[in-house]
């Protein structure tokens, strides 16, 4: 077995804590435990075998190789991928650690990227240092300590109770229904690009043939046809991006609530090197994010199954020296404002900052930024002239770039990050609600030419005079029929039905009797009424459709008279 | 005439001028000044201390919803005495073992009030009665945490060996500064 002293330790360790002796869980206070037994508690064996450990680089690397793919997976918390790394980071500040070179890049860093903070130092007015590195890491929950952790800086404890909270509103609350709202509203969706130019020429499609039908040439039989291809074309369109919808905000709303369950059970670490003392809130977003963003790294597994959180995170972990974030958060989530100006000066003079998520307030606007730019562009060349009198100096740097999003929500700025935000998408969204909303007007035509409604049959009351004829019919849809009067005797009439009010309301057709002028065989009984369906989309009527009833005069006369 | 002149001789030179120009040996009666604690040089100061320590009031409000998840010990009252200022505050005590006689302990100091101290003299005070139980020194060890190590008399180290971590301490601390004991 290698490495026994560190065995050797590690029970001496957690011994010690269930004995009584030590106050902190073998894993949260690994350094002082170390500490401890090193001074007091090794053997001289241990001691020789731990020099030999880390008599050569290669020797300790070795050490810190066992550490992360044996040690960390025969304990507990195999699934949280950062312990390894804590207790390197801790270990490395303790002798002998300290004198490893091999332990040299842990001394600063756990090696995880955050979003940086905007942390002004005393009576600075936005200088590079100011944007300032924040690592997180989520460790199992600690009895004895704090449930987020501040490193190398000073912080009251009830800071870190927003940002907390705010991060549980997004992964399972108010804060992922906001987003959700957001998203499904000009989200980027889970589609190849193939699958979204399909989708668009569907909605095309669509389009076109409300206007075919709207303007084009009389489609005759073909309406049936054209119809069905409308509906079925629009419902597939329209049930795709349901099922996508639900199957994905069911699949955040799941994995959010695991990740919830997990923050709930976790001691967050957040390390901000220079030993500051924070004074204020406007670190609050960058420290939720830097949570959500410790889960992540914990197990990213868990991430994996909702597309929406995947994304997030992996963006986020990938860009995320490139952004910076200054807020003070709410419980619930919320951005209030901060001083800003000094912060984007600040971002302006890093290099690598590129995009800052800020309240939304007005002097965070593209104009502020881009003045701001303008005036330290004309600082820096002023600046270089003055310091190169009488040369001749060509500029070829590049105007500061910075991209400022104001942010209401954190749900907002997770739509910045996670590049959610699609203008192309949101064109695409906005085209489809309105050929929905075109359908849903016509919905109800096109019901009946591809469901033709029951064919109605005349009942009371007739007209009571005999200049009128009246065909009620017991229908609930009047305006998808009429009624056709042929006669010999009377001029031929067709009447639409309607709902009729008066003494006797009902929904019928109210006929004129118009005697025919000339000598004919026929009677005033002579003649037949017709029921035809009305064929209509929006505005335009097409032609009658089929018959669907046939009375006579006198029939429809005494109906309701007898 | 030679320039050359042997090493012993140079020592023997070095040593009788060390021994001219060192201050004289203090007297029998300055040593067993020096070896006194300094709660018997100045009695009144540190009846002074243990009336501040006496007024800390540290105590937890339990209001857990589920019974036996915390494990947070019991804070120590401590007063921390610079020479300029005196702070009144409480540690954390994280490690405690007594044996074969000798106490090994660590504390956490709040991380304001531990500001730039490498060390401290540690008083430990009985609750009740209040009266000095021994002194050591504690030094800084990690961010905000000390160590001592020190040696009890048996009647301590009999008493103490029980303790736990979570227990409550039945002692108080006076820390002075390396400077305040200069």
């Amino acid at each position: 077995m290698r490495f026994v002293w560190f065995w050797t330790f590690w029970h001496w360790s957690k011994e010690s804590y269930r004995s009584g002796s030590l106050l902190r869980s073998p894993l949260h206070g690994i350094g002082s435990h170390w500490d401890e037994w090193f001074r007091h508690e090794a053997s001289e064996n241990d001691r020789q075998a731990i020099e030999e450990s880390g008599r050569t680089e290669p020797t300790q690397r070795q050490f810190i190789a066992w550490l992360f793919r044996h040690w960390a997976r025969e304990m507990d918390w195999r699934e949280n991928r950062m312990v390894p790394r804590f207790v390197i980071g801790q270990l490395a500040h303790l002798p002998p650690f300290s004198q490893w070179p091999a332990f040299e890049k842990y001394r600063t860093s756990y090696g995880v990227v955050g979003i940086p903070a905007l942390v002004l130092a005393e009576k600075s007015l936005g200088e590079p240092e100011d944007v300032r590195a924040v690592e997180a890491m989520a460790l199992p929950a600690d009895s004895a300590g704090q449930a987020v952790m501040p490193e190398g800086f000073r912080a009251e404890a009830a800071e870190f109770d927003a940002p907390r909270l705010a991060a549980k509103s997004l992964l399972c609350g108010k804060g992922l229904l906001i987003f959700l709202a957001l998203w499904i509203t000009g989200g980027r969706r889970p589609y190849a690009r193939w699958l979204s130019i399909a989708l668009f020429l569907g909605w095309g499609a669509v389009l076109g043939l409300i206007l075919f039908l709207l303007a084009g040439p009389e489609p005759g039989n073909q309406l049936f046809l054209f119809s069905a291809v409308l509906v079925a074309l629009w419902s597939g369109l329209m049930l795709a991006a349901a099922v996508v919808v639900a199957r994905q905000s069911f699949r955040a709303w799941r994995t959010g609530a695991e990740l919830s369950a997990r923050l709930e059970h976790s001691q967050v670490r957040l390390r901000m090197n220079g030993g500051l003392t924070l004074k204020g809130g406007s670190a609050g977003l960058p420290f939720c994010l830097n949570t959500l963003l410790a889960l992540y790294y914990a197990r990213p597994e868990a991430a994996r199954r909702s597309w929406i959180w995947h994304r997030f995170f992996r963006k986020m972990r990938s860009e995320a020296e490139s952004w910076a974030g200054t807020g003070v958060i709410t419980g619930d989530g919320y951005l209030t404002p901060v001083v800003i100006e000094p912060k984007l000066r600040a971002c302006l003079k890093h290099d690598r900052i590129r995009q800052i998520l800020t309240p939304r307030q007005r002097d965070a606007s593209k104009q502020t930024v881009d003045h701001l730019a303008e005036t330290l562009t004309v600082a820096v060349e002023r600046e270089a002239k003055s310091s190169h009198l009488g040369m001749q100096l060509g500029f070829a740097a590049e105007k500061p770039r910075l991209r400022a999003h104001g942010c209401r929500h954190v749900a907002h700025t997770m739509m910045a990050l996670g590049g959610f935000a699609d203008k192309w998408q949101m064109a695409s969204r906005v085209f489809a609600l309105v050929v929905s909303a075109i359908m849903l007007m016509a919905l109800a035509d096109l019901r009946s030419i591809v469901l033709p409604h029951p064919a109605p049959i005349a009942v009371a009351p007739g007209s009571s005079s005999p200049y009128y004829l009246w065909v009620s019919l017991d229908t609930k849809h009047p305006k998808y029929f009429s009624v056709v009067l042929e006669s010999d005797y009377w001029s031929n009439r067709r009447a639409d039905v309607k709902p009729c009010g008066g003494v006797t309301p009902s929904v019928r057709a109210e006929i004129h009797l118009h005697r025919l002028t000339g000598m004919t065989a026929a009677n005033e009984e002579d003649g037949v009424v017709w029921i035809e369906r009305r064929r209509r989309f929006l505005t335009r009527e097409f032609h009658p459709g089929e018959r669907v009833g046939r009375y006579s005069i006198p029939y429809l006369s005494r109906l309701g008279h007898e | 005439m030679s320039s050359k002149i042997p090493i012993e001789e140079l020592l023997r030179w070095r040593v009788a001028k060390a021994e001219t120009d060192a201050p004289p040996a203090p007297r029998a009666a300055r040593l067993l000044e020096m070896a006194r604690p300094w709660w018997e040089i100045w009695p009144e100061r540190f009846q002074s201390f243990v009336e501040r320590l006496g007024g800390i009031q540290v105590a937890y409000g339990h209001a857990m919803a589920e019974p036996g998840q915390s494990r947070t010990g019991h804070p120590v009252p401590t007063l921390i005495v610079c020479p300029v200022e005196e702070l009144e505050t409480s540690v954390r005590v994280l490690y405690i073992n007594v044996r074969d006689g000798r106490l090994r302990l660590r504390f956490q100091l709040d991380a304001g009030a531990a500001q730039d101290h490498e060390s401290f003299e540690v008083t430990f005070v009985s609750d009740k009665p209040e009266r000095p139980l021994l002194s050591a020194a504690a030094i800084l060890s990690l961010e905000s945490e000390y160590c001592i190590d020190t040696e009890l008399c048996e009647e301590l180290a009999h008493g103490w060996e029980q303790l736990k971590v979570t227990d409550r301490m039945p002692f108080r601390l006076i820390l002075r500064s390396d400077k305040d004991v200069g």
